[in-house]
């Protein structure tokens, strides 16, 4: 098994220690200069909390336990009961160097608390994560490189793909020679390419180099408050930037430890309320399309928006209207907590916030979804960051933008002049806005000059690029199409702060940068620029009418994946159920049949295969159209798919939006 | 007192200082691409060998107005990555000694008498912090009702 050892989780933290430590020192030098900086005070605080954490996770409770003594100083102060003085600012630097001092003894020796048992070690009988992959060619295969030597390497391979497109400019441009026609040339382009790929490849790490300092964080915070909890990890071969994953993990640890501490109920407590007293703690990683989305969810108590909302009044937030979904997402406010009491794991508010702000800090989001009495799951989706994206560009405002490629539905000239020109006052609308007709619908169109808030960006001359998120469509009028191009996307500076409408940079061959916008950020800037009020959700045409009569069933084991494509096919206008494997399907498609099913292939119990064997068997479901969407992406596999009478075969880490809505449309013979 | 060697900035009409420890390199007039929705004091991003770097108003960071034209970009080395400061004219090298007393300006640690002129030395760590960056302005705010 990859286990690690308390060796290494203690190396682990020792590094981490030693980052937070000389940060920690810095704010308190900080501190005792501007001692009324209450920034500063909360930043001290949240290292504070999250040494204490990762301390106890290590299995160093001396150092957690200093920790914690020195956060309860620092609360004195954040409530205001304590001022910052030189003596206070001693204590804490004093406090900070014992740390450091009992890190580095740790380090050495280990404690006896954290060496676990033979039985400790001994997997149980729920451990689901995958064993690590054959070793045939032996660990002697393998070396370590520092990041930053790869990290250069990429910037190198990306510089050297740039040079290379400039000489072929030039031959363009000084000899008249098309570089295309060159085969030297040609070669140089395609072990370029190679080289990029490879380079980039070198730096994507699975997901599972994270996860076993959570299972031992799940095991000891577990036993330590006596709760019963089943680890379960599935997607763990899910791969994505180093960079990425390491600002994530400790955000997932913060959710897991919340899980346990305050989301899951004692075995007692379970029974009482008919729960099996074992609770399921599951983390679960995906991609889809050029995301990734990790998901830590329990079957717990839920989330008590009541409580969220009272401290949230506390500090001033006016709760009045707000719809479940909004006071759940309160519970990312920094000082709300959905803990009913403090303990040493969490409840002060700490945790959430911080959450938000690294995964914000990576350009992702996080969801809550909470049920009460039945659970929480939380969803951070990140892009797959140091990916290549094939992108449209587009001028708008005379500047030149990227728009990722798998966000754009459709881009069309309109007619040069008259009714259908959605810039001119005689132009089509709907519900007190220009729109445009896509596929029988309106759709909301505002110039991208003007959602960008570009000088003379308010009118365009050119086509319209529809775009698509999870929930909308919208329609961006632009200058001119430039073309398409892969781009290799950079995140910007973590100096800046986040730009919702902005996904990254591309540097360009000339050397100039392509700013590469977020299409979902648009779409919900022009929505709430557009026009106040109602959504930009589009009326639904007649065609989309017909469309909402007819039913699809959703077969996925995977909790996200089911309400993802849930969620999708809703807004398409379909009537949605769901089963959990095919046998689940089998039984509600005998209760009530389903104009489609839509089945992933491995499930438990009846796989997707099987399932679509059955339903071709059957009398009166043989005619029933079934779409795989599967990750199994072999060409052996979606031709058994097709053997056994699949009609349509989606991949999942090519999957979004509009290829399965176009997918299902075009087996239900809907005009989309 | 311990001298600190530092980079002059000159910006507009005046002078700022930046511990040299904190510069990378000075890059002359760079090509500037424009960041759409970005806050004002970030005038654009631009290439240097393969990293796209952030390009700041050092004026608009200290709360003294715009600069008009950038002829130089200092390149700092700072906690969150690569940033660069906006001059208009050309960074010079000088050993800064006795402070000659204390800076208003959020950002900056203290005033150094170079000729005729008092150099503001720069904090970059405080300066180039996602948060001052975010809003310079409610910073400022909160520094002068502090000391009013």
């Amino acid at each position: 098994m990859s286990g690690m050892s308390p060796e290494r989780v203690r190396q682990l933290f020792a590094q981490e220690a030693e980052v937070r430590l000389a940060e920690l020192g810095r704010l308190l030098l900080r501190l005792e200069q501007d001692a009324d900086d209450e920034t500063l005070v909360g930043s001290v605080f949240r290292e504070l909390h999250t040494l204490k954490g990762s301390a106890a996770v290590a299995g160093l409770d001396e150092v957690s336990r200093t920790a914690h003594d020195l956060e309860e100083v620092v609360e004195e102060v954040r409530a205001g009961r304590r001022p910052v003085t030189a003596e206070l600012v001693d204590t804490l630097l004093r406090g900070a160097d014992q740390l450091g001092a009992a890190i580095s003894g740790s380090e050495a020796e280990g404690p006896a608390a954290a060496q676990p048992s033979a039985v400790d070690q001994a997997p149980g009988p729920a451990d689901t994560r995958p064993d690590p992959p054959p070793t045939a060619t032996g660990a002697a295969n393998f070396i370590m490189v520092p990041a930053e030597r790869l990290e250069e390497l990429a910037r190198l391979v990306g510089e050297t793909t740039s040079a290379q497109l400039r000489v072929g400019r030039m031959l363009n441009d000084r000899f008249r020679v098309d570089p295309a026609t060159v085969a030297e040339f040609n070669e140089l382009s395609r072990s370029l390419n190679d080289l990029r790929d490879h380079a980039m490849r070198a730096q994507m790490v699975p997901v599972s180099t994270v996860t076993d300092q959570l299972r031992r964080a799940v095991r000891d915070i577990s036993r330590a408050q006596g709760k019963d909890v089943r680890w379960e990890a599935a997607g763990m071969d899910t791969e994505m930037d180093r960079g990425v994953l390491r600002r994530l993990s400790d955000s997932v640890l913060h959710l897991v430890r919340n899980a346990i501490d305050h989301g899951i109920e004692s075995p007692e407590e379970r029974e009482r309320v008919g729960k099996p007293s074992q609770a399921a703690l599951r983390l679960h990683a995906m991609q889809l399309g050029s995301e990734v989305i990790i998901a830590v969810s329990d079957d717990g108590r839920g989330i008590n928006t009541e409580l969220v909302e009272r401290e949230a009044n506390r500090l001033g937030i006016d709760t009045e209207g707000l719809s479940h979904q909004e006071r759940l997402g309160l519970s990312f406010q920094a000082g709300v907590s959905t803990a009913q009491f403090v303990t040493d794991l969490s409840g002060r508010g700490v945790g959430l916030d911080v959450v938000r702000a690294s995964v914000e800090a990576a350009h992702g989001r996080v969801e809550v979804h909470s049920e009460p009495g039945v659970g929480t799951e939380f969803r951070i989706i990140v892009p797959i960051t140091v990916a290549v994206l094939r992108c449209l560009l587009v001028e708008a405002a005379g500047r030149p933008f990227a728009l990722p490629f798998h966000r754009v539905l459709l881009s069309q000239a309109q007619e040069p002049s008259g009714a259908d020109r959605a810039d001119t006052a005689d132009a089509a609308r709907a519900e007190g806005r220009p729109v445009v007709w896509v596929d029988g619908s309106p759709v909301p169109v505002q110039a991208l000059g003007e959602t960008l808030g570009l000088a003379g960006g308010e009118t365009f001359e050119g086509p319209v690029v529809v775009l698509a998120s999870a929930s909308r469509r919208h329609a961006f009028g632009v200058d001119r199409l430039i073309g398409q191009r892969d781009v290799i996307i950079k995140a910007l500076s973590p100096v800046l702060p986040r730009l919702p409408l902005v996904a990254g940079a591309g540097v360009e061959p000339d050397g100039s940068i392509l700013v590469v916008l977020d299409p979902p950020g648009l779409i919900q800037q022009a929505a709430r620029t557009g026009r106040t009020g109602r959504t930009s959700m589009p009326t639904a045409s007649a065609e989309a009418v017909g469309a909402a009569r007819r039913s699809v069933l959703v077969v996925d084991d995977a909790l996200v994946i089911r309400e993802l494509q849930r969620g999708i096919l809703e807004r398409a206008g379909f009537d949605v159920r769901v089963a959990t494997d095919g046998q689940h399907a089998l039984r509600m498609l005998g209760q009530e049949r389903s104009d489609l099913v839509v089945t992933d292939i491995e499930m438990p119990r009846m796989d997707g295969f099987a399932l679509t064997e059955a339903i071709r068997a059957h009398p009166s479901l043989a005619n029933t159209p079934v779409l795989i969407v599967s990750s199994r992406a072999s060409d052996a596999d979606q031709q058994r798919g097709m053997d056994v009478g699949a009609d349509g075969y989606i991949i999942k880490s090519a999957f979004d939006e509009a290829s399965l809505v176009t997918a299902v449309n075009r087996l239900l013979g809907v005009k989309a | 007192m311990t001298d600190v060697h530092a980079l002059l900035l000159p910006v507009g009409t005046d002078l700022h200082a930046l511990p040299v420890d904190w510069a990378r390199e000075v890059v002359a007039g760079p090509t500037l691409t424009p960041l759409a929705t970005a806050p004002q004091v970030v005038i654009g991003l631009f290439n240097l060998r393969g990293q796209i770097v952030p390009l700041f108003d050092t004026a608009a960071l200290l709360g003294l107005g715009r600069v008009e034209t950038v002829a130089f970009a200092v390149v700092v080395n700072s906690a969150h990555g690569l940033a660069a400061l906006a001059t208009t004219g050309v960074p010079q090298r000088r050993m800064l000694d006795t402070p000659a007393g204390p800076s208003d300006l959020p950002g900056t640690t203290g005033l150094y008498q170079v000729g005729r002129q008092a150099a503001a030395l720069l904090d970059p760590a405080a300066l180039l912090s996602p948060e001052r960056v975010r809003d310079p302005a409610a910073r400022l705010d909160l520094a002068s009702n502090g000391d009013g």
